[in-house]
C-alpha cells in the first residue's frame, strides 16, 4: 500500500499508525461519549507535524505533501476519526491561506497554525440554498477602509474551538458579479459568535456550531485573495475537502473490516467460525475492495493535488463514490456482527474490543458534512458534457 | 381495505402522532424503555391486538396489525419493537399452546403488559440450536438453567417464552418451549444493553438460575421448541417489515419536507433529486406490498415462509437504503439533528429477529427447491 511513498513520507505515516495507536485508541471512546474537544491533544499533534503537512514549503516537513496529509488522516481515522476531522478542517484552513492569502496573511497565520498555536477551520455552509442566498446569509457592506459582516454560518466545524476562521462573504451591493469573498476572522472579534454546539451523529469530538456575525468590522487585509473571486477558493477548499474526507472514510471502513474479520475468525456458529462461511467471506471482500478503490481514487487526487494539477473533477468522482459506499461499508461491518455490532458498549457478557457502532456513526458524519447536493454529479458531468 | 380496517389505521396514526411522535427523540437519546408507552397504550387496548378476542383481546387479523405497526414504525421503529415482539413471543404461545396455557399468557396483555421471547444464547445467534441453556423435569417441575441474551423487552416483561433443551445430546432436536412467568426466584437479570439504534426498545441480558416452572408450561411437547420457534418467527417476520416500511416512509416524509424548507422558491427540484425521491418511494412502496401480501397468503391459509423471510429483508433493506440516501440528500442538517436515529434504528432491524443473512438461506432453499411436477397440459388432460 505504500511502496510508492518515498521515505520521508513512510516515516510520516508509520508516525501516525504509532501516535493513533499509543494516544487516540485508548481515548476515542470516551471522547465521543463526552463529546469532548480534545484540546490539550493539539500541541500533540503539532509536535508530531500533522498540522502543516498540506503546505510543504511552510512546513518545513520532511516528505510534506497532500499525499502525506491523506496518509495521516486515513492513519488517525482507524483510531479516531473525530480528531482526524479536526486535523483536516485546520488543514483546510491552512491550505487556503498559503495558496491565497496574501504575504501579510501568510506571516501572520501560517506559522501559529504549523505549530498548533492557533487551530483553524473554514466557515463556508449557509442555511440558504447556496451562498449569499437566504435570510440568514453571511453579506458584507463597505465600511470605513474595511468591511462590516452580518449573517450567520452553518455547520461550522471546529467552532468555538478554533482561533482563525476562514469564512466567505457575498458583498453587498454588487453588480459585477456573485460577490462572494474570503475573509479570515479571528476567533474573540466583536459581533461573532459561536452558537450552541450542535448534537451530532458521529465525529463528536469535533464541535460543530453555527456562527452569527452581528455588525463585525474587519479591515482591507482580511479579505483573503481576489475580491469577489470567493467562489472559487469555496469550491477548490471544498475539493480539498472531498479528498481528505474520503481519507478519512477509508481510514474507519479500514479499521471497521479489520474489527469484523477478527471478529468473524473467533465467533463460532454452525461449528465453525463464521468466517469460512462464503456470505461472511463476500461482505467482507465488498468492504476490502470498495474501500481499495476509493483509497486509489483518493491517492490519486492527492497527487493531482501536489503537482498543482487540476484535481477538481477526480475529487468529486472520490466525493461521489465513498458518498455512495461509505456507510454501506459500516452496514455490512455491523451486519457481520450481528448483536454484537450494535452495541455502543460491548457488553461484559461477551467481552471484546471497539463497538463497530461509533464507526457507523462518524462515517456516516465523515461523509454527510459539507455535502452541497448536487456538487460531485454536476462537477463531474460539466467537464465531459 | 375494509372501512374498519381503515379506522383502525386512523386510529393508529392519531396515537402515533400525538403520544408517540412528540416522545421517540428524548426516549432514543436517553437510552432507556419507558413505562410511559405501556400506560398511553393502555386504553386503547392495542397491545392486545394480536390476542384473540375470546381471549379478551382485540383480535385483529395479520393484515390490521401489520396496518397499525407500518403507524408505529412510522412514529418510532424503537417503541413499534416493544409492540412487535411482544407479539412474537405470544405467537409462541397461540402456535403451540394449549387453551389454558393462552389464556395465561394472553392475560397481562389486556392491560397492556408485555411478553418476551427468549431464544438467543451468547453461543446461540444465527445458530439457534447451539445454546446451553438446559430444562431438567424433576416432578412436577421443570427446572431451568442457562444464559439468555439479546432479548427484546426482557427487562420488562410479565410473561416470557424460554427455549432450552431438555434433551442437550439432540441439539436443536431436543429444545423445548417453556412459559416463564415474572418474577419467579433465579430468574437473574442482567444488564440493559446500550444500542446503535432501537436505543428505547429495552434489551437485556439474563441468566436462570435453577428457574422451576410447572411442567403445565411447557408449551406442546418436549423436543418442540425448535420447530415453535421457527414457525414462530415466520409469523411475526413480517411485523418487522411493516415496522421497516413505517420507518422509511416516515424519512422519505422527513426528508421532502426539509428539502422544501431549504429550496422554497422550487417547486420542483432537478431531475436528479426527483429521481433519488421517486426511487426511494418505489422501494418503499414494493416493501409494503412485499408485506402485505405475505398477510394476506397467512390470512388465506396459504404457506408463507419465504415471502414473510422476504419482506422482512426487503422492509428492513429498504429502511436501511433510503434512511441513507435521505440523510445522503439532507447532508449535515440530518447529521446534526435527529434524523440520524432513523439509520441507526435501520440498522439493528437488518440484524434482529434472524439476520438478514439467515431470512436469505430461507428463501433460497425455496429458490433452489426441485421444481414441482408440471401441471398437466390441456393436450395430455384429454388424452
Amino acid at each position: 500500500m505504500t511502496a510508492h511513498l518515498t521515505e520521508a513520507q513512510q516515516i510520516l505515516v508509520q508516525r501516525a499508525h504509532e501516535f493513533a495507536e499509543e494516544f487516540l485508541e485508548p481515548i476515542a471512546a470516551e471522547l465521543d461519549r463526552g463529546q469532548v474537544f480534545p484540546k490539550a491533544l493539539i500541541g500533540q499533534l503539532a509536535a508530531q507535524d500533522f498540522l502543516g503537512l498540506v503546505v510543504p514549503e511552510p512546513s518545513g516537513v520532511a516528505g510534506a505533501g497532500f499525499v502525506s496529509h491523506v496518509e495521516v488522516v486515513q492513519a488517525l481515522s482507524r483510531s479516531c476519526p473525530a480528531i482526524a476531522s479536526i486535523i483536516n478542517n485546520h488543514a483546510l484552513c491552512v491550505y487556503a491561506i498559503a495558496h491565497w492569502g496574501s504575504a501579510a496573511q501568510k506571516e501572520r497565520y501560517l506559522p501559529a497554525l504549523i505549530k498548533g498555536e492557533k487551530l483553524g477551520t473554514v466557515a463556508i455552509q449557509e442555511a440558504g440554498p447556496s451562498l449569499g442566498n437566504g435570510p440568514d446569509a453571511l453579506l458584507a457592506t463597505r465600511q470605513g477602509g474595511g468591511f462590516n459582516l452580518n449573517g450567520r454560518k452553518a455547520f461550522v466545524r471546529n467552532a468555538g474551538a478554533a482561533d482563525v476562521y476562514l469564512t466567505f462573504a457575498t458583498i453587498q451591493p454588487d453588480a459585477e458579479s456573485n460577490g462572494v469573498t474570503g475573509f479570515i476572522v479571528d476567533a474573540g472579534t466583536d459581533g461573532l459568535n459561536v452558537g450552541p454546539r450542535l448534537e451530532t451523529m458521529g465525529l463528536r469530538a469535533c464541535p460543530v456550531a453555527d456562527l452569527s456575525f452581528k455588525n463585525v468590522l474587519v479591515t482591507e487585509g482580511s479579505v483573503m485573495g481576489t475580491q469577489n473571486c470567493g467562489s472559487v477558493v469555496a469550491t477548490q477548499v471544498l475539493s480539498v475537502s472531498a479528498v481528505a474526507e474520503a481519507a478519512q472514510t477509508v481510514g474507519i471502513a479500514g479499521a471497521a473490516v479489520s474489527h469484523a474479520a477478527d471478529y468473524a475468525r473467533h465467533r463460532v456458529q454452525f461449528r465453525h467460525p463464521i468466517a469460512r462461511l462464503q456470505a461472511i467471506q463476500t461482505l467482507l471482500a465488498e468492504i476490502v475492495a470498495d474501500s481499495h478503490m476509493a483509497w486509489l481514487g483518493v491517492q490519486h487526487a492527492a497527487r493531482l493535488i501536489d503537482d498543482d494539477a487540476p484535481f477538481e473533477p477526480e475529487a468529486a468522482m472520490v466525493k461521489m463514490f465513498v458518498g455512495r459506499l461509505g456507510s454501506k461499508m459500516l452496514v455490512d461491518a455491523i451486519q457481520i456482527e450481528g448483536g454484537m455490532g450494535i452495541c455502543e458498549v460491548v457488553p461484559k457478557h461477551i467481552g471484546g474490543t471497539l463497538p463497530l457502532a461509533r464507526m457507523f456513526r462518524d462515517i456516516a458524519g465523515t461523509t454527510l458534512l459539507d455535502a452541497p447536493d448536487d456538487f460531485p454529479d454536476r462537477l463531474i458531468a460539466a467537464r465531459i458534457a | 381495505m375494509t372501512p374498519e380496517q381503515q379506522a383502525i389505521r386512523q386510529a393508529a396514526k392519531e396515537f402515533v402522532a400525538k403520544k408517540i411522535i412528540p416522545h421517540a427523540a428524548e426516549y432514543d437519546k436517553s437510552g432507556e424503555f419507558h413505562a410511559y408507552l405501556l400506560e398511553a397504550a393502555k386504553p386503547s387496548g392495542i397491545f392486545a391486538m394480536a390476542v384473540p378476542q375470546e381471549y379478551g383481546g382485540l383480535g385483529y387479523g395479520p393484515l390490521t396489525q401489520a396496518l397499525v405497526l407500518e403507524e408505529w414504525g412510522y412514529g418510532c421503529a424503537a417503541m413499534g419493537t416493544t409492540l412487535s415482539a411482544s407479539i412474537l413471543s405470544m405467537e409462541a404461545v397461540l402456535t403451540a399452546g394449549n387453551d389454558d396455557q393462552k389464556r395465561r399468557f394472553c392475560k397481562p396483555m389486556l392491560s397492556a403488559g408485555i411478553g418476551a421471547f427468549a431464544l438467543t444464547e451468547p453461543a446461540a445467534g444465527s445458530d439457534a440450536g447451539a445454546g446451553v441453556a438446559t430444562a431438567v423435569k424433576s416432578g412436577g417441575e421443570y427446572i431451568l438453567n442457562g444464559p439468555k441474551c439479546w432479548i427484546t423487552n426482557g427487562g420488562e416483561a410479565a410473561v416470557y417464552v424460554v427455549f432450552a433443551a431438555t434433551d442437550p445430546a439432540q441439539g436443536a432436536k431436543g429444545l423445548s418451549a417453556f412459559i416463564v412467568e415474572r418474577g419467579l426466584p433465579g430468574f437473574i437479570m442482567g444488564d440493559r444493553e446500550e444500542k446503535l439504534g432501537l436505543r428505547s426498545s429495552n434489551t437485556v441480558f439474563f441468566f436462570l438460575k435453577d428457574v422451576r416452572v410447572p411442567v403445565a408450561n411447557l408449551l406442546g411437547k418436549e423436543g418442540e421448541g425448535m420447530k415453535i420457534a421457527m414457525e414462530t418467527l415466520d409469523l411475526a417476520r413480517p411485523s418487522i417489515g411493516a415496522l421497516a416500511v413505517g420507518l422509511a416512509q416516515r424519512c422519505l416524509d422527513e426528508c421532502v419536507k426539509h428539502l422544501r424548507k431549504r429550496y422554497p422558491a422550487k417547486s420542483y427540484p432537478g431531475e436528479t433529486l426527483q429521481f433519488d425521491l421517486a426511487d426511494m418511494q418505489i422501494a418503499i412502496e414494493g416493501a409494503r406490498q412485499a408485506q402485505h401480501h405475505t398477510m394476506s397468503l397467512r390470512e388465506a391459509g396459504k404457506p408463507f415462509s419465504m415471502e414473510s423471510a422476504i419482506a422482512k429483508t426487503l422492509g428492513t433493506a429498504v429502511a436501511m437504503s433510503v434512511t441513507s440516501q435521505a440523510m445522503r440528500l439532507m447532508g449535515s442538517h440530518a447529521y446534526t439533528s435527529e434524523f440520524g436515529k432513523f439509520m441507526r434504528d435501520a440498522k439493528v432491524m437488518q440484524i434482529y429477529e434472524g439476520t438478514n443473512q439467515i431470512q436469505r438461506l430461507v428463501i433460497a432453499r425455496s429458490v433452489l427447491a426441485p421444481p414441482k411436477a408440471p401441471a398437466p397440459t390441456m393436450k395430455a388432460a384429454a388424452e
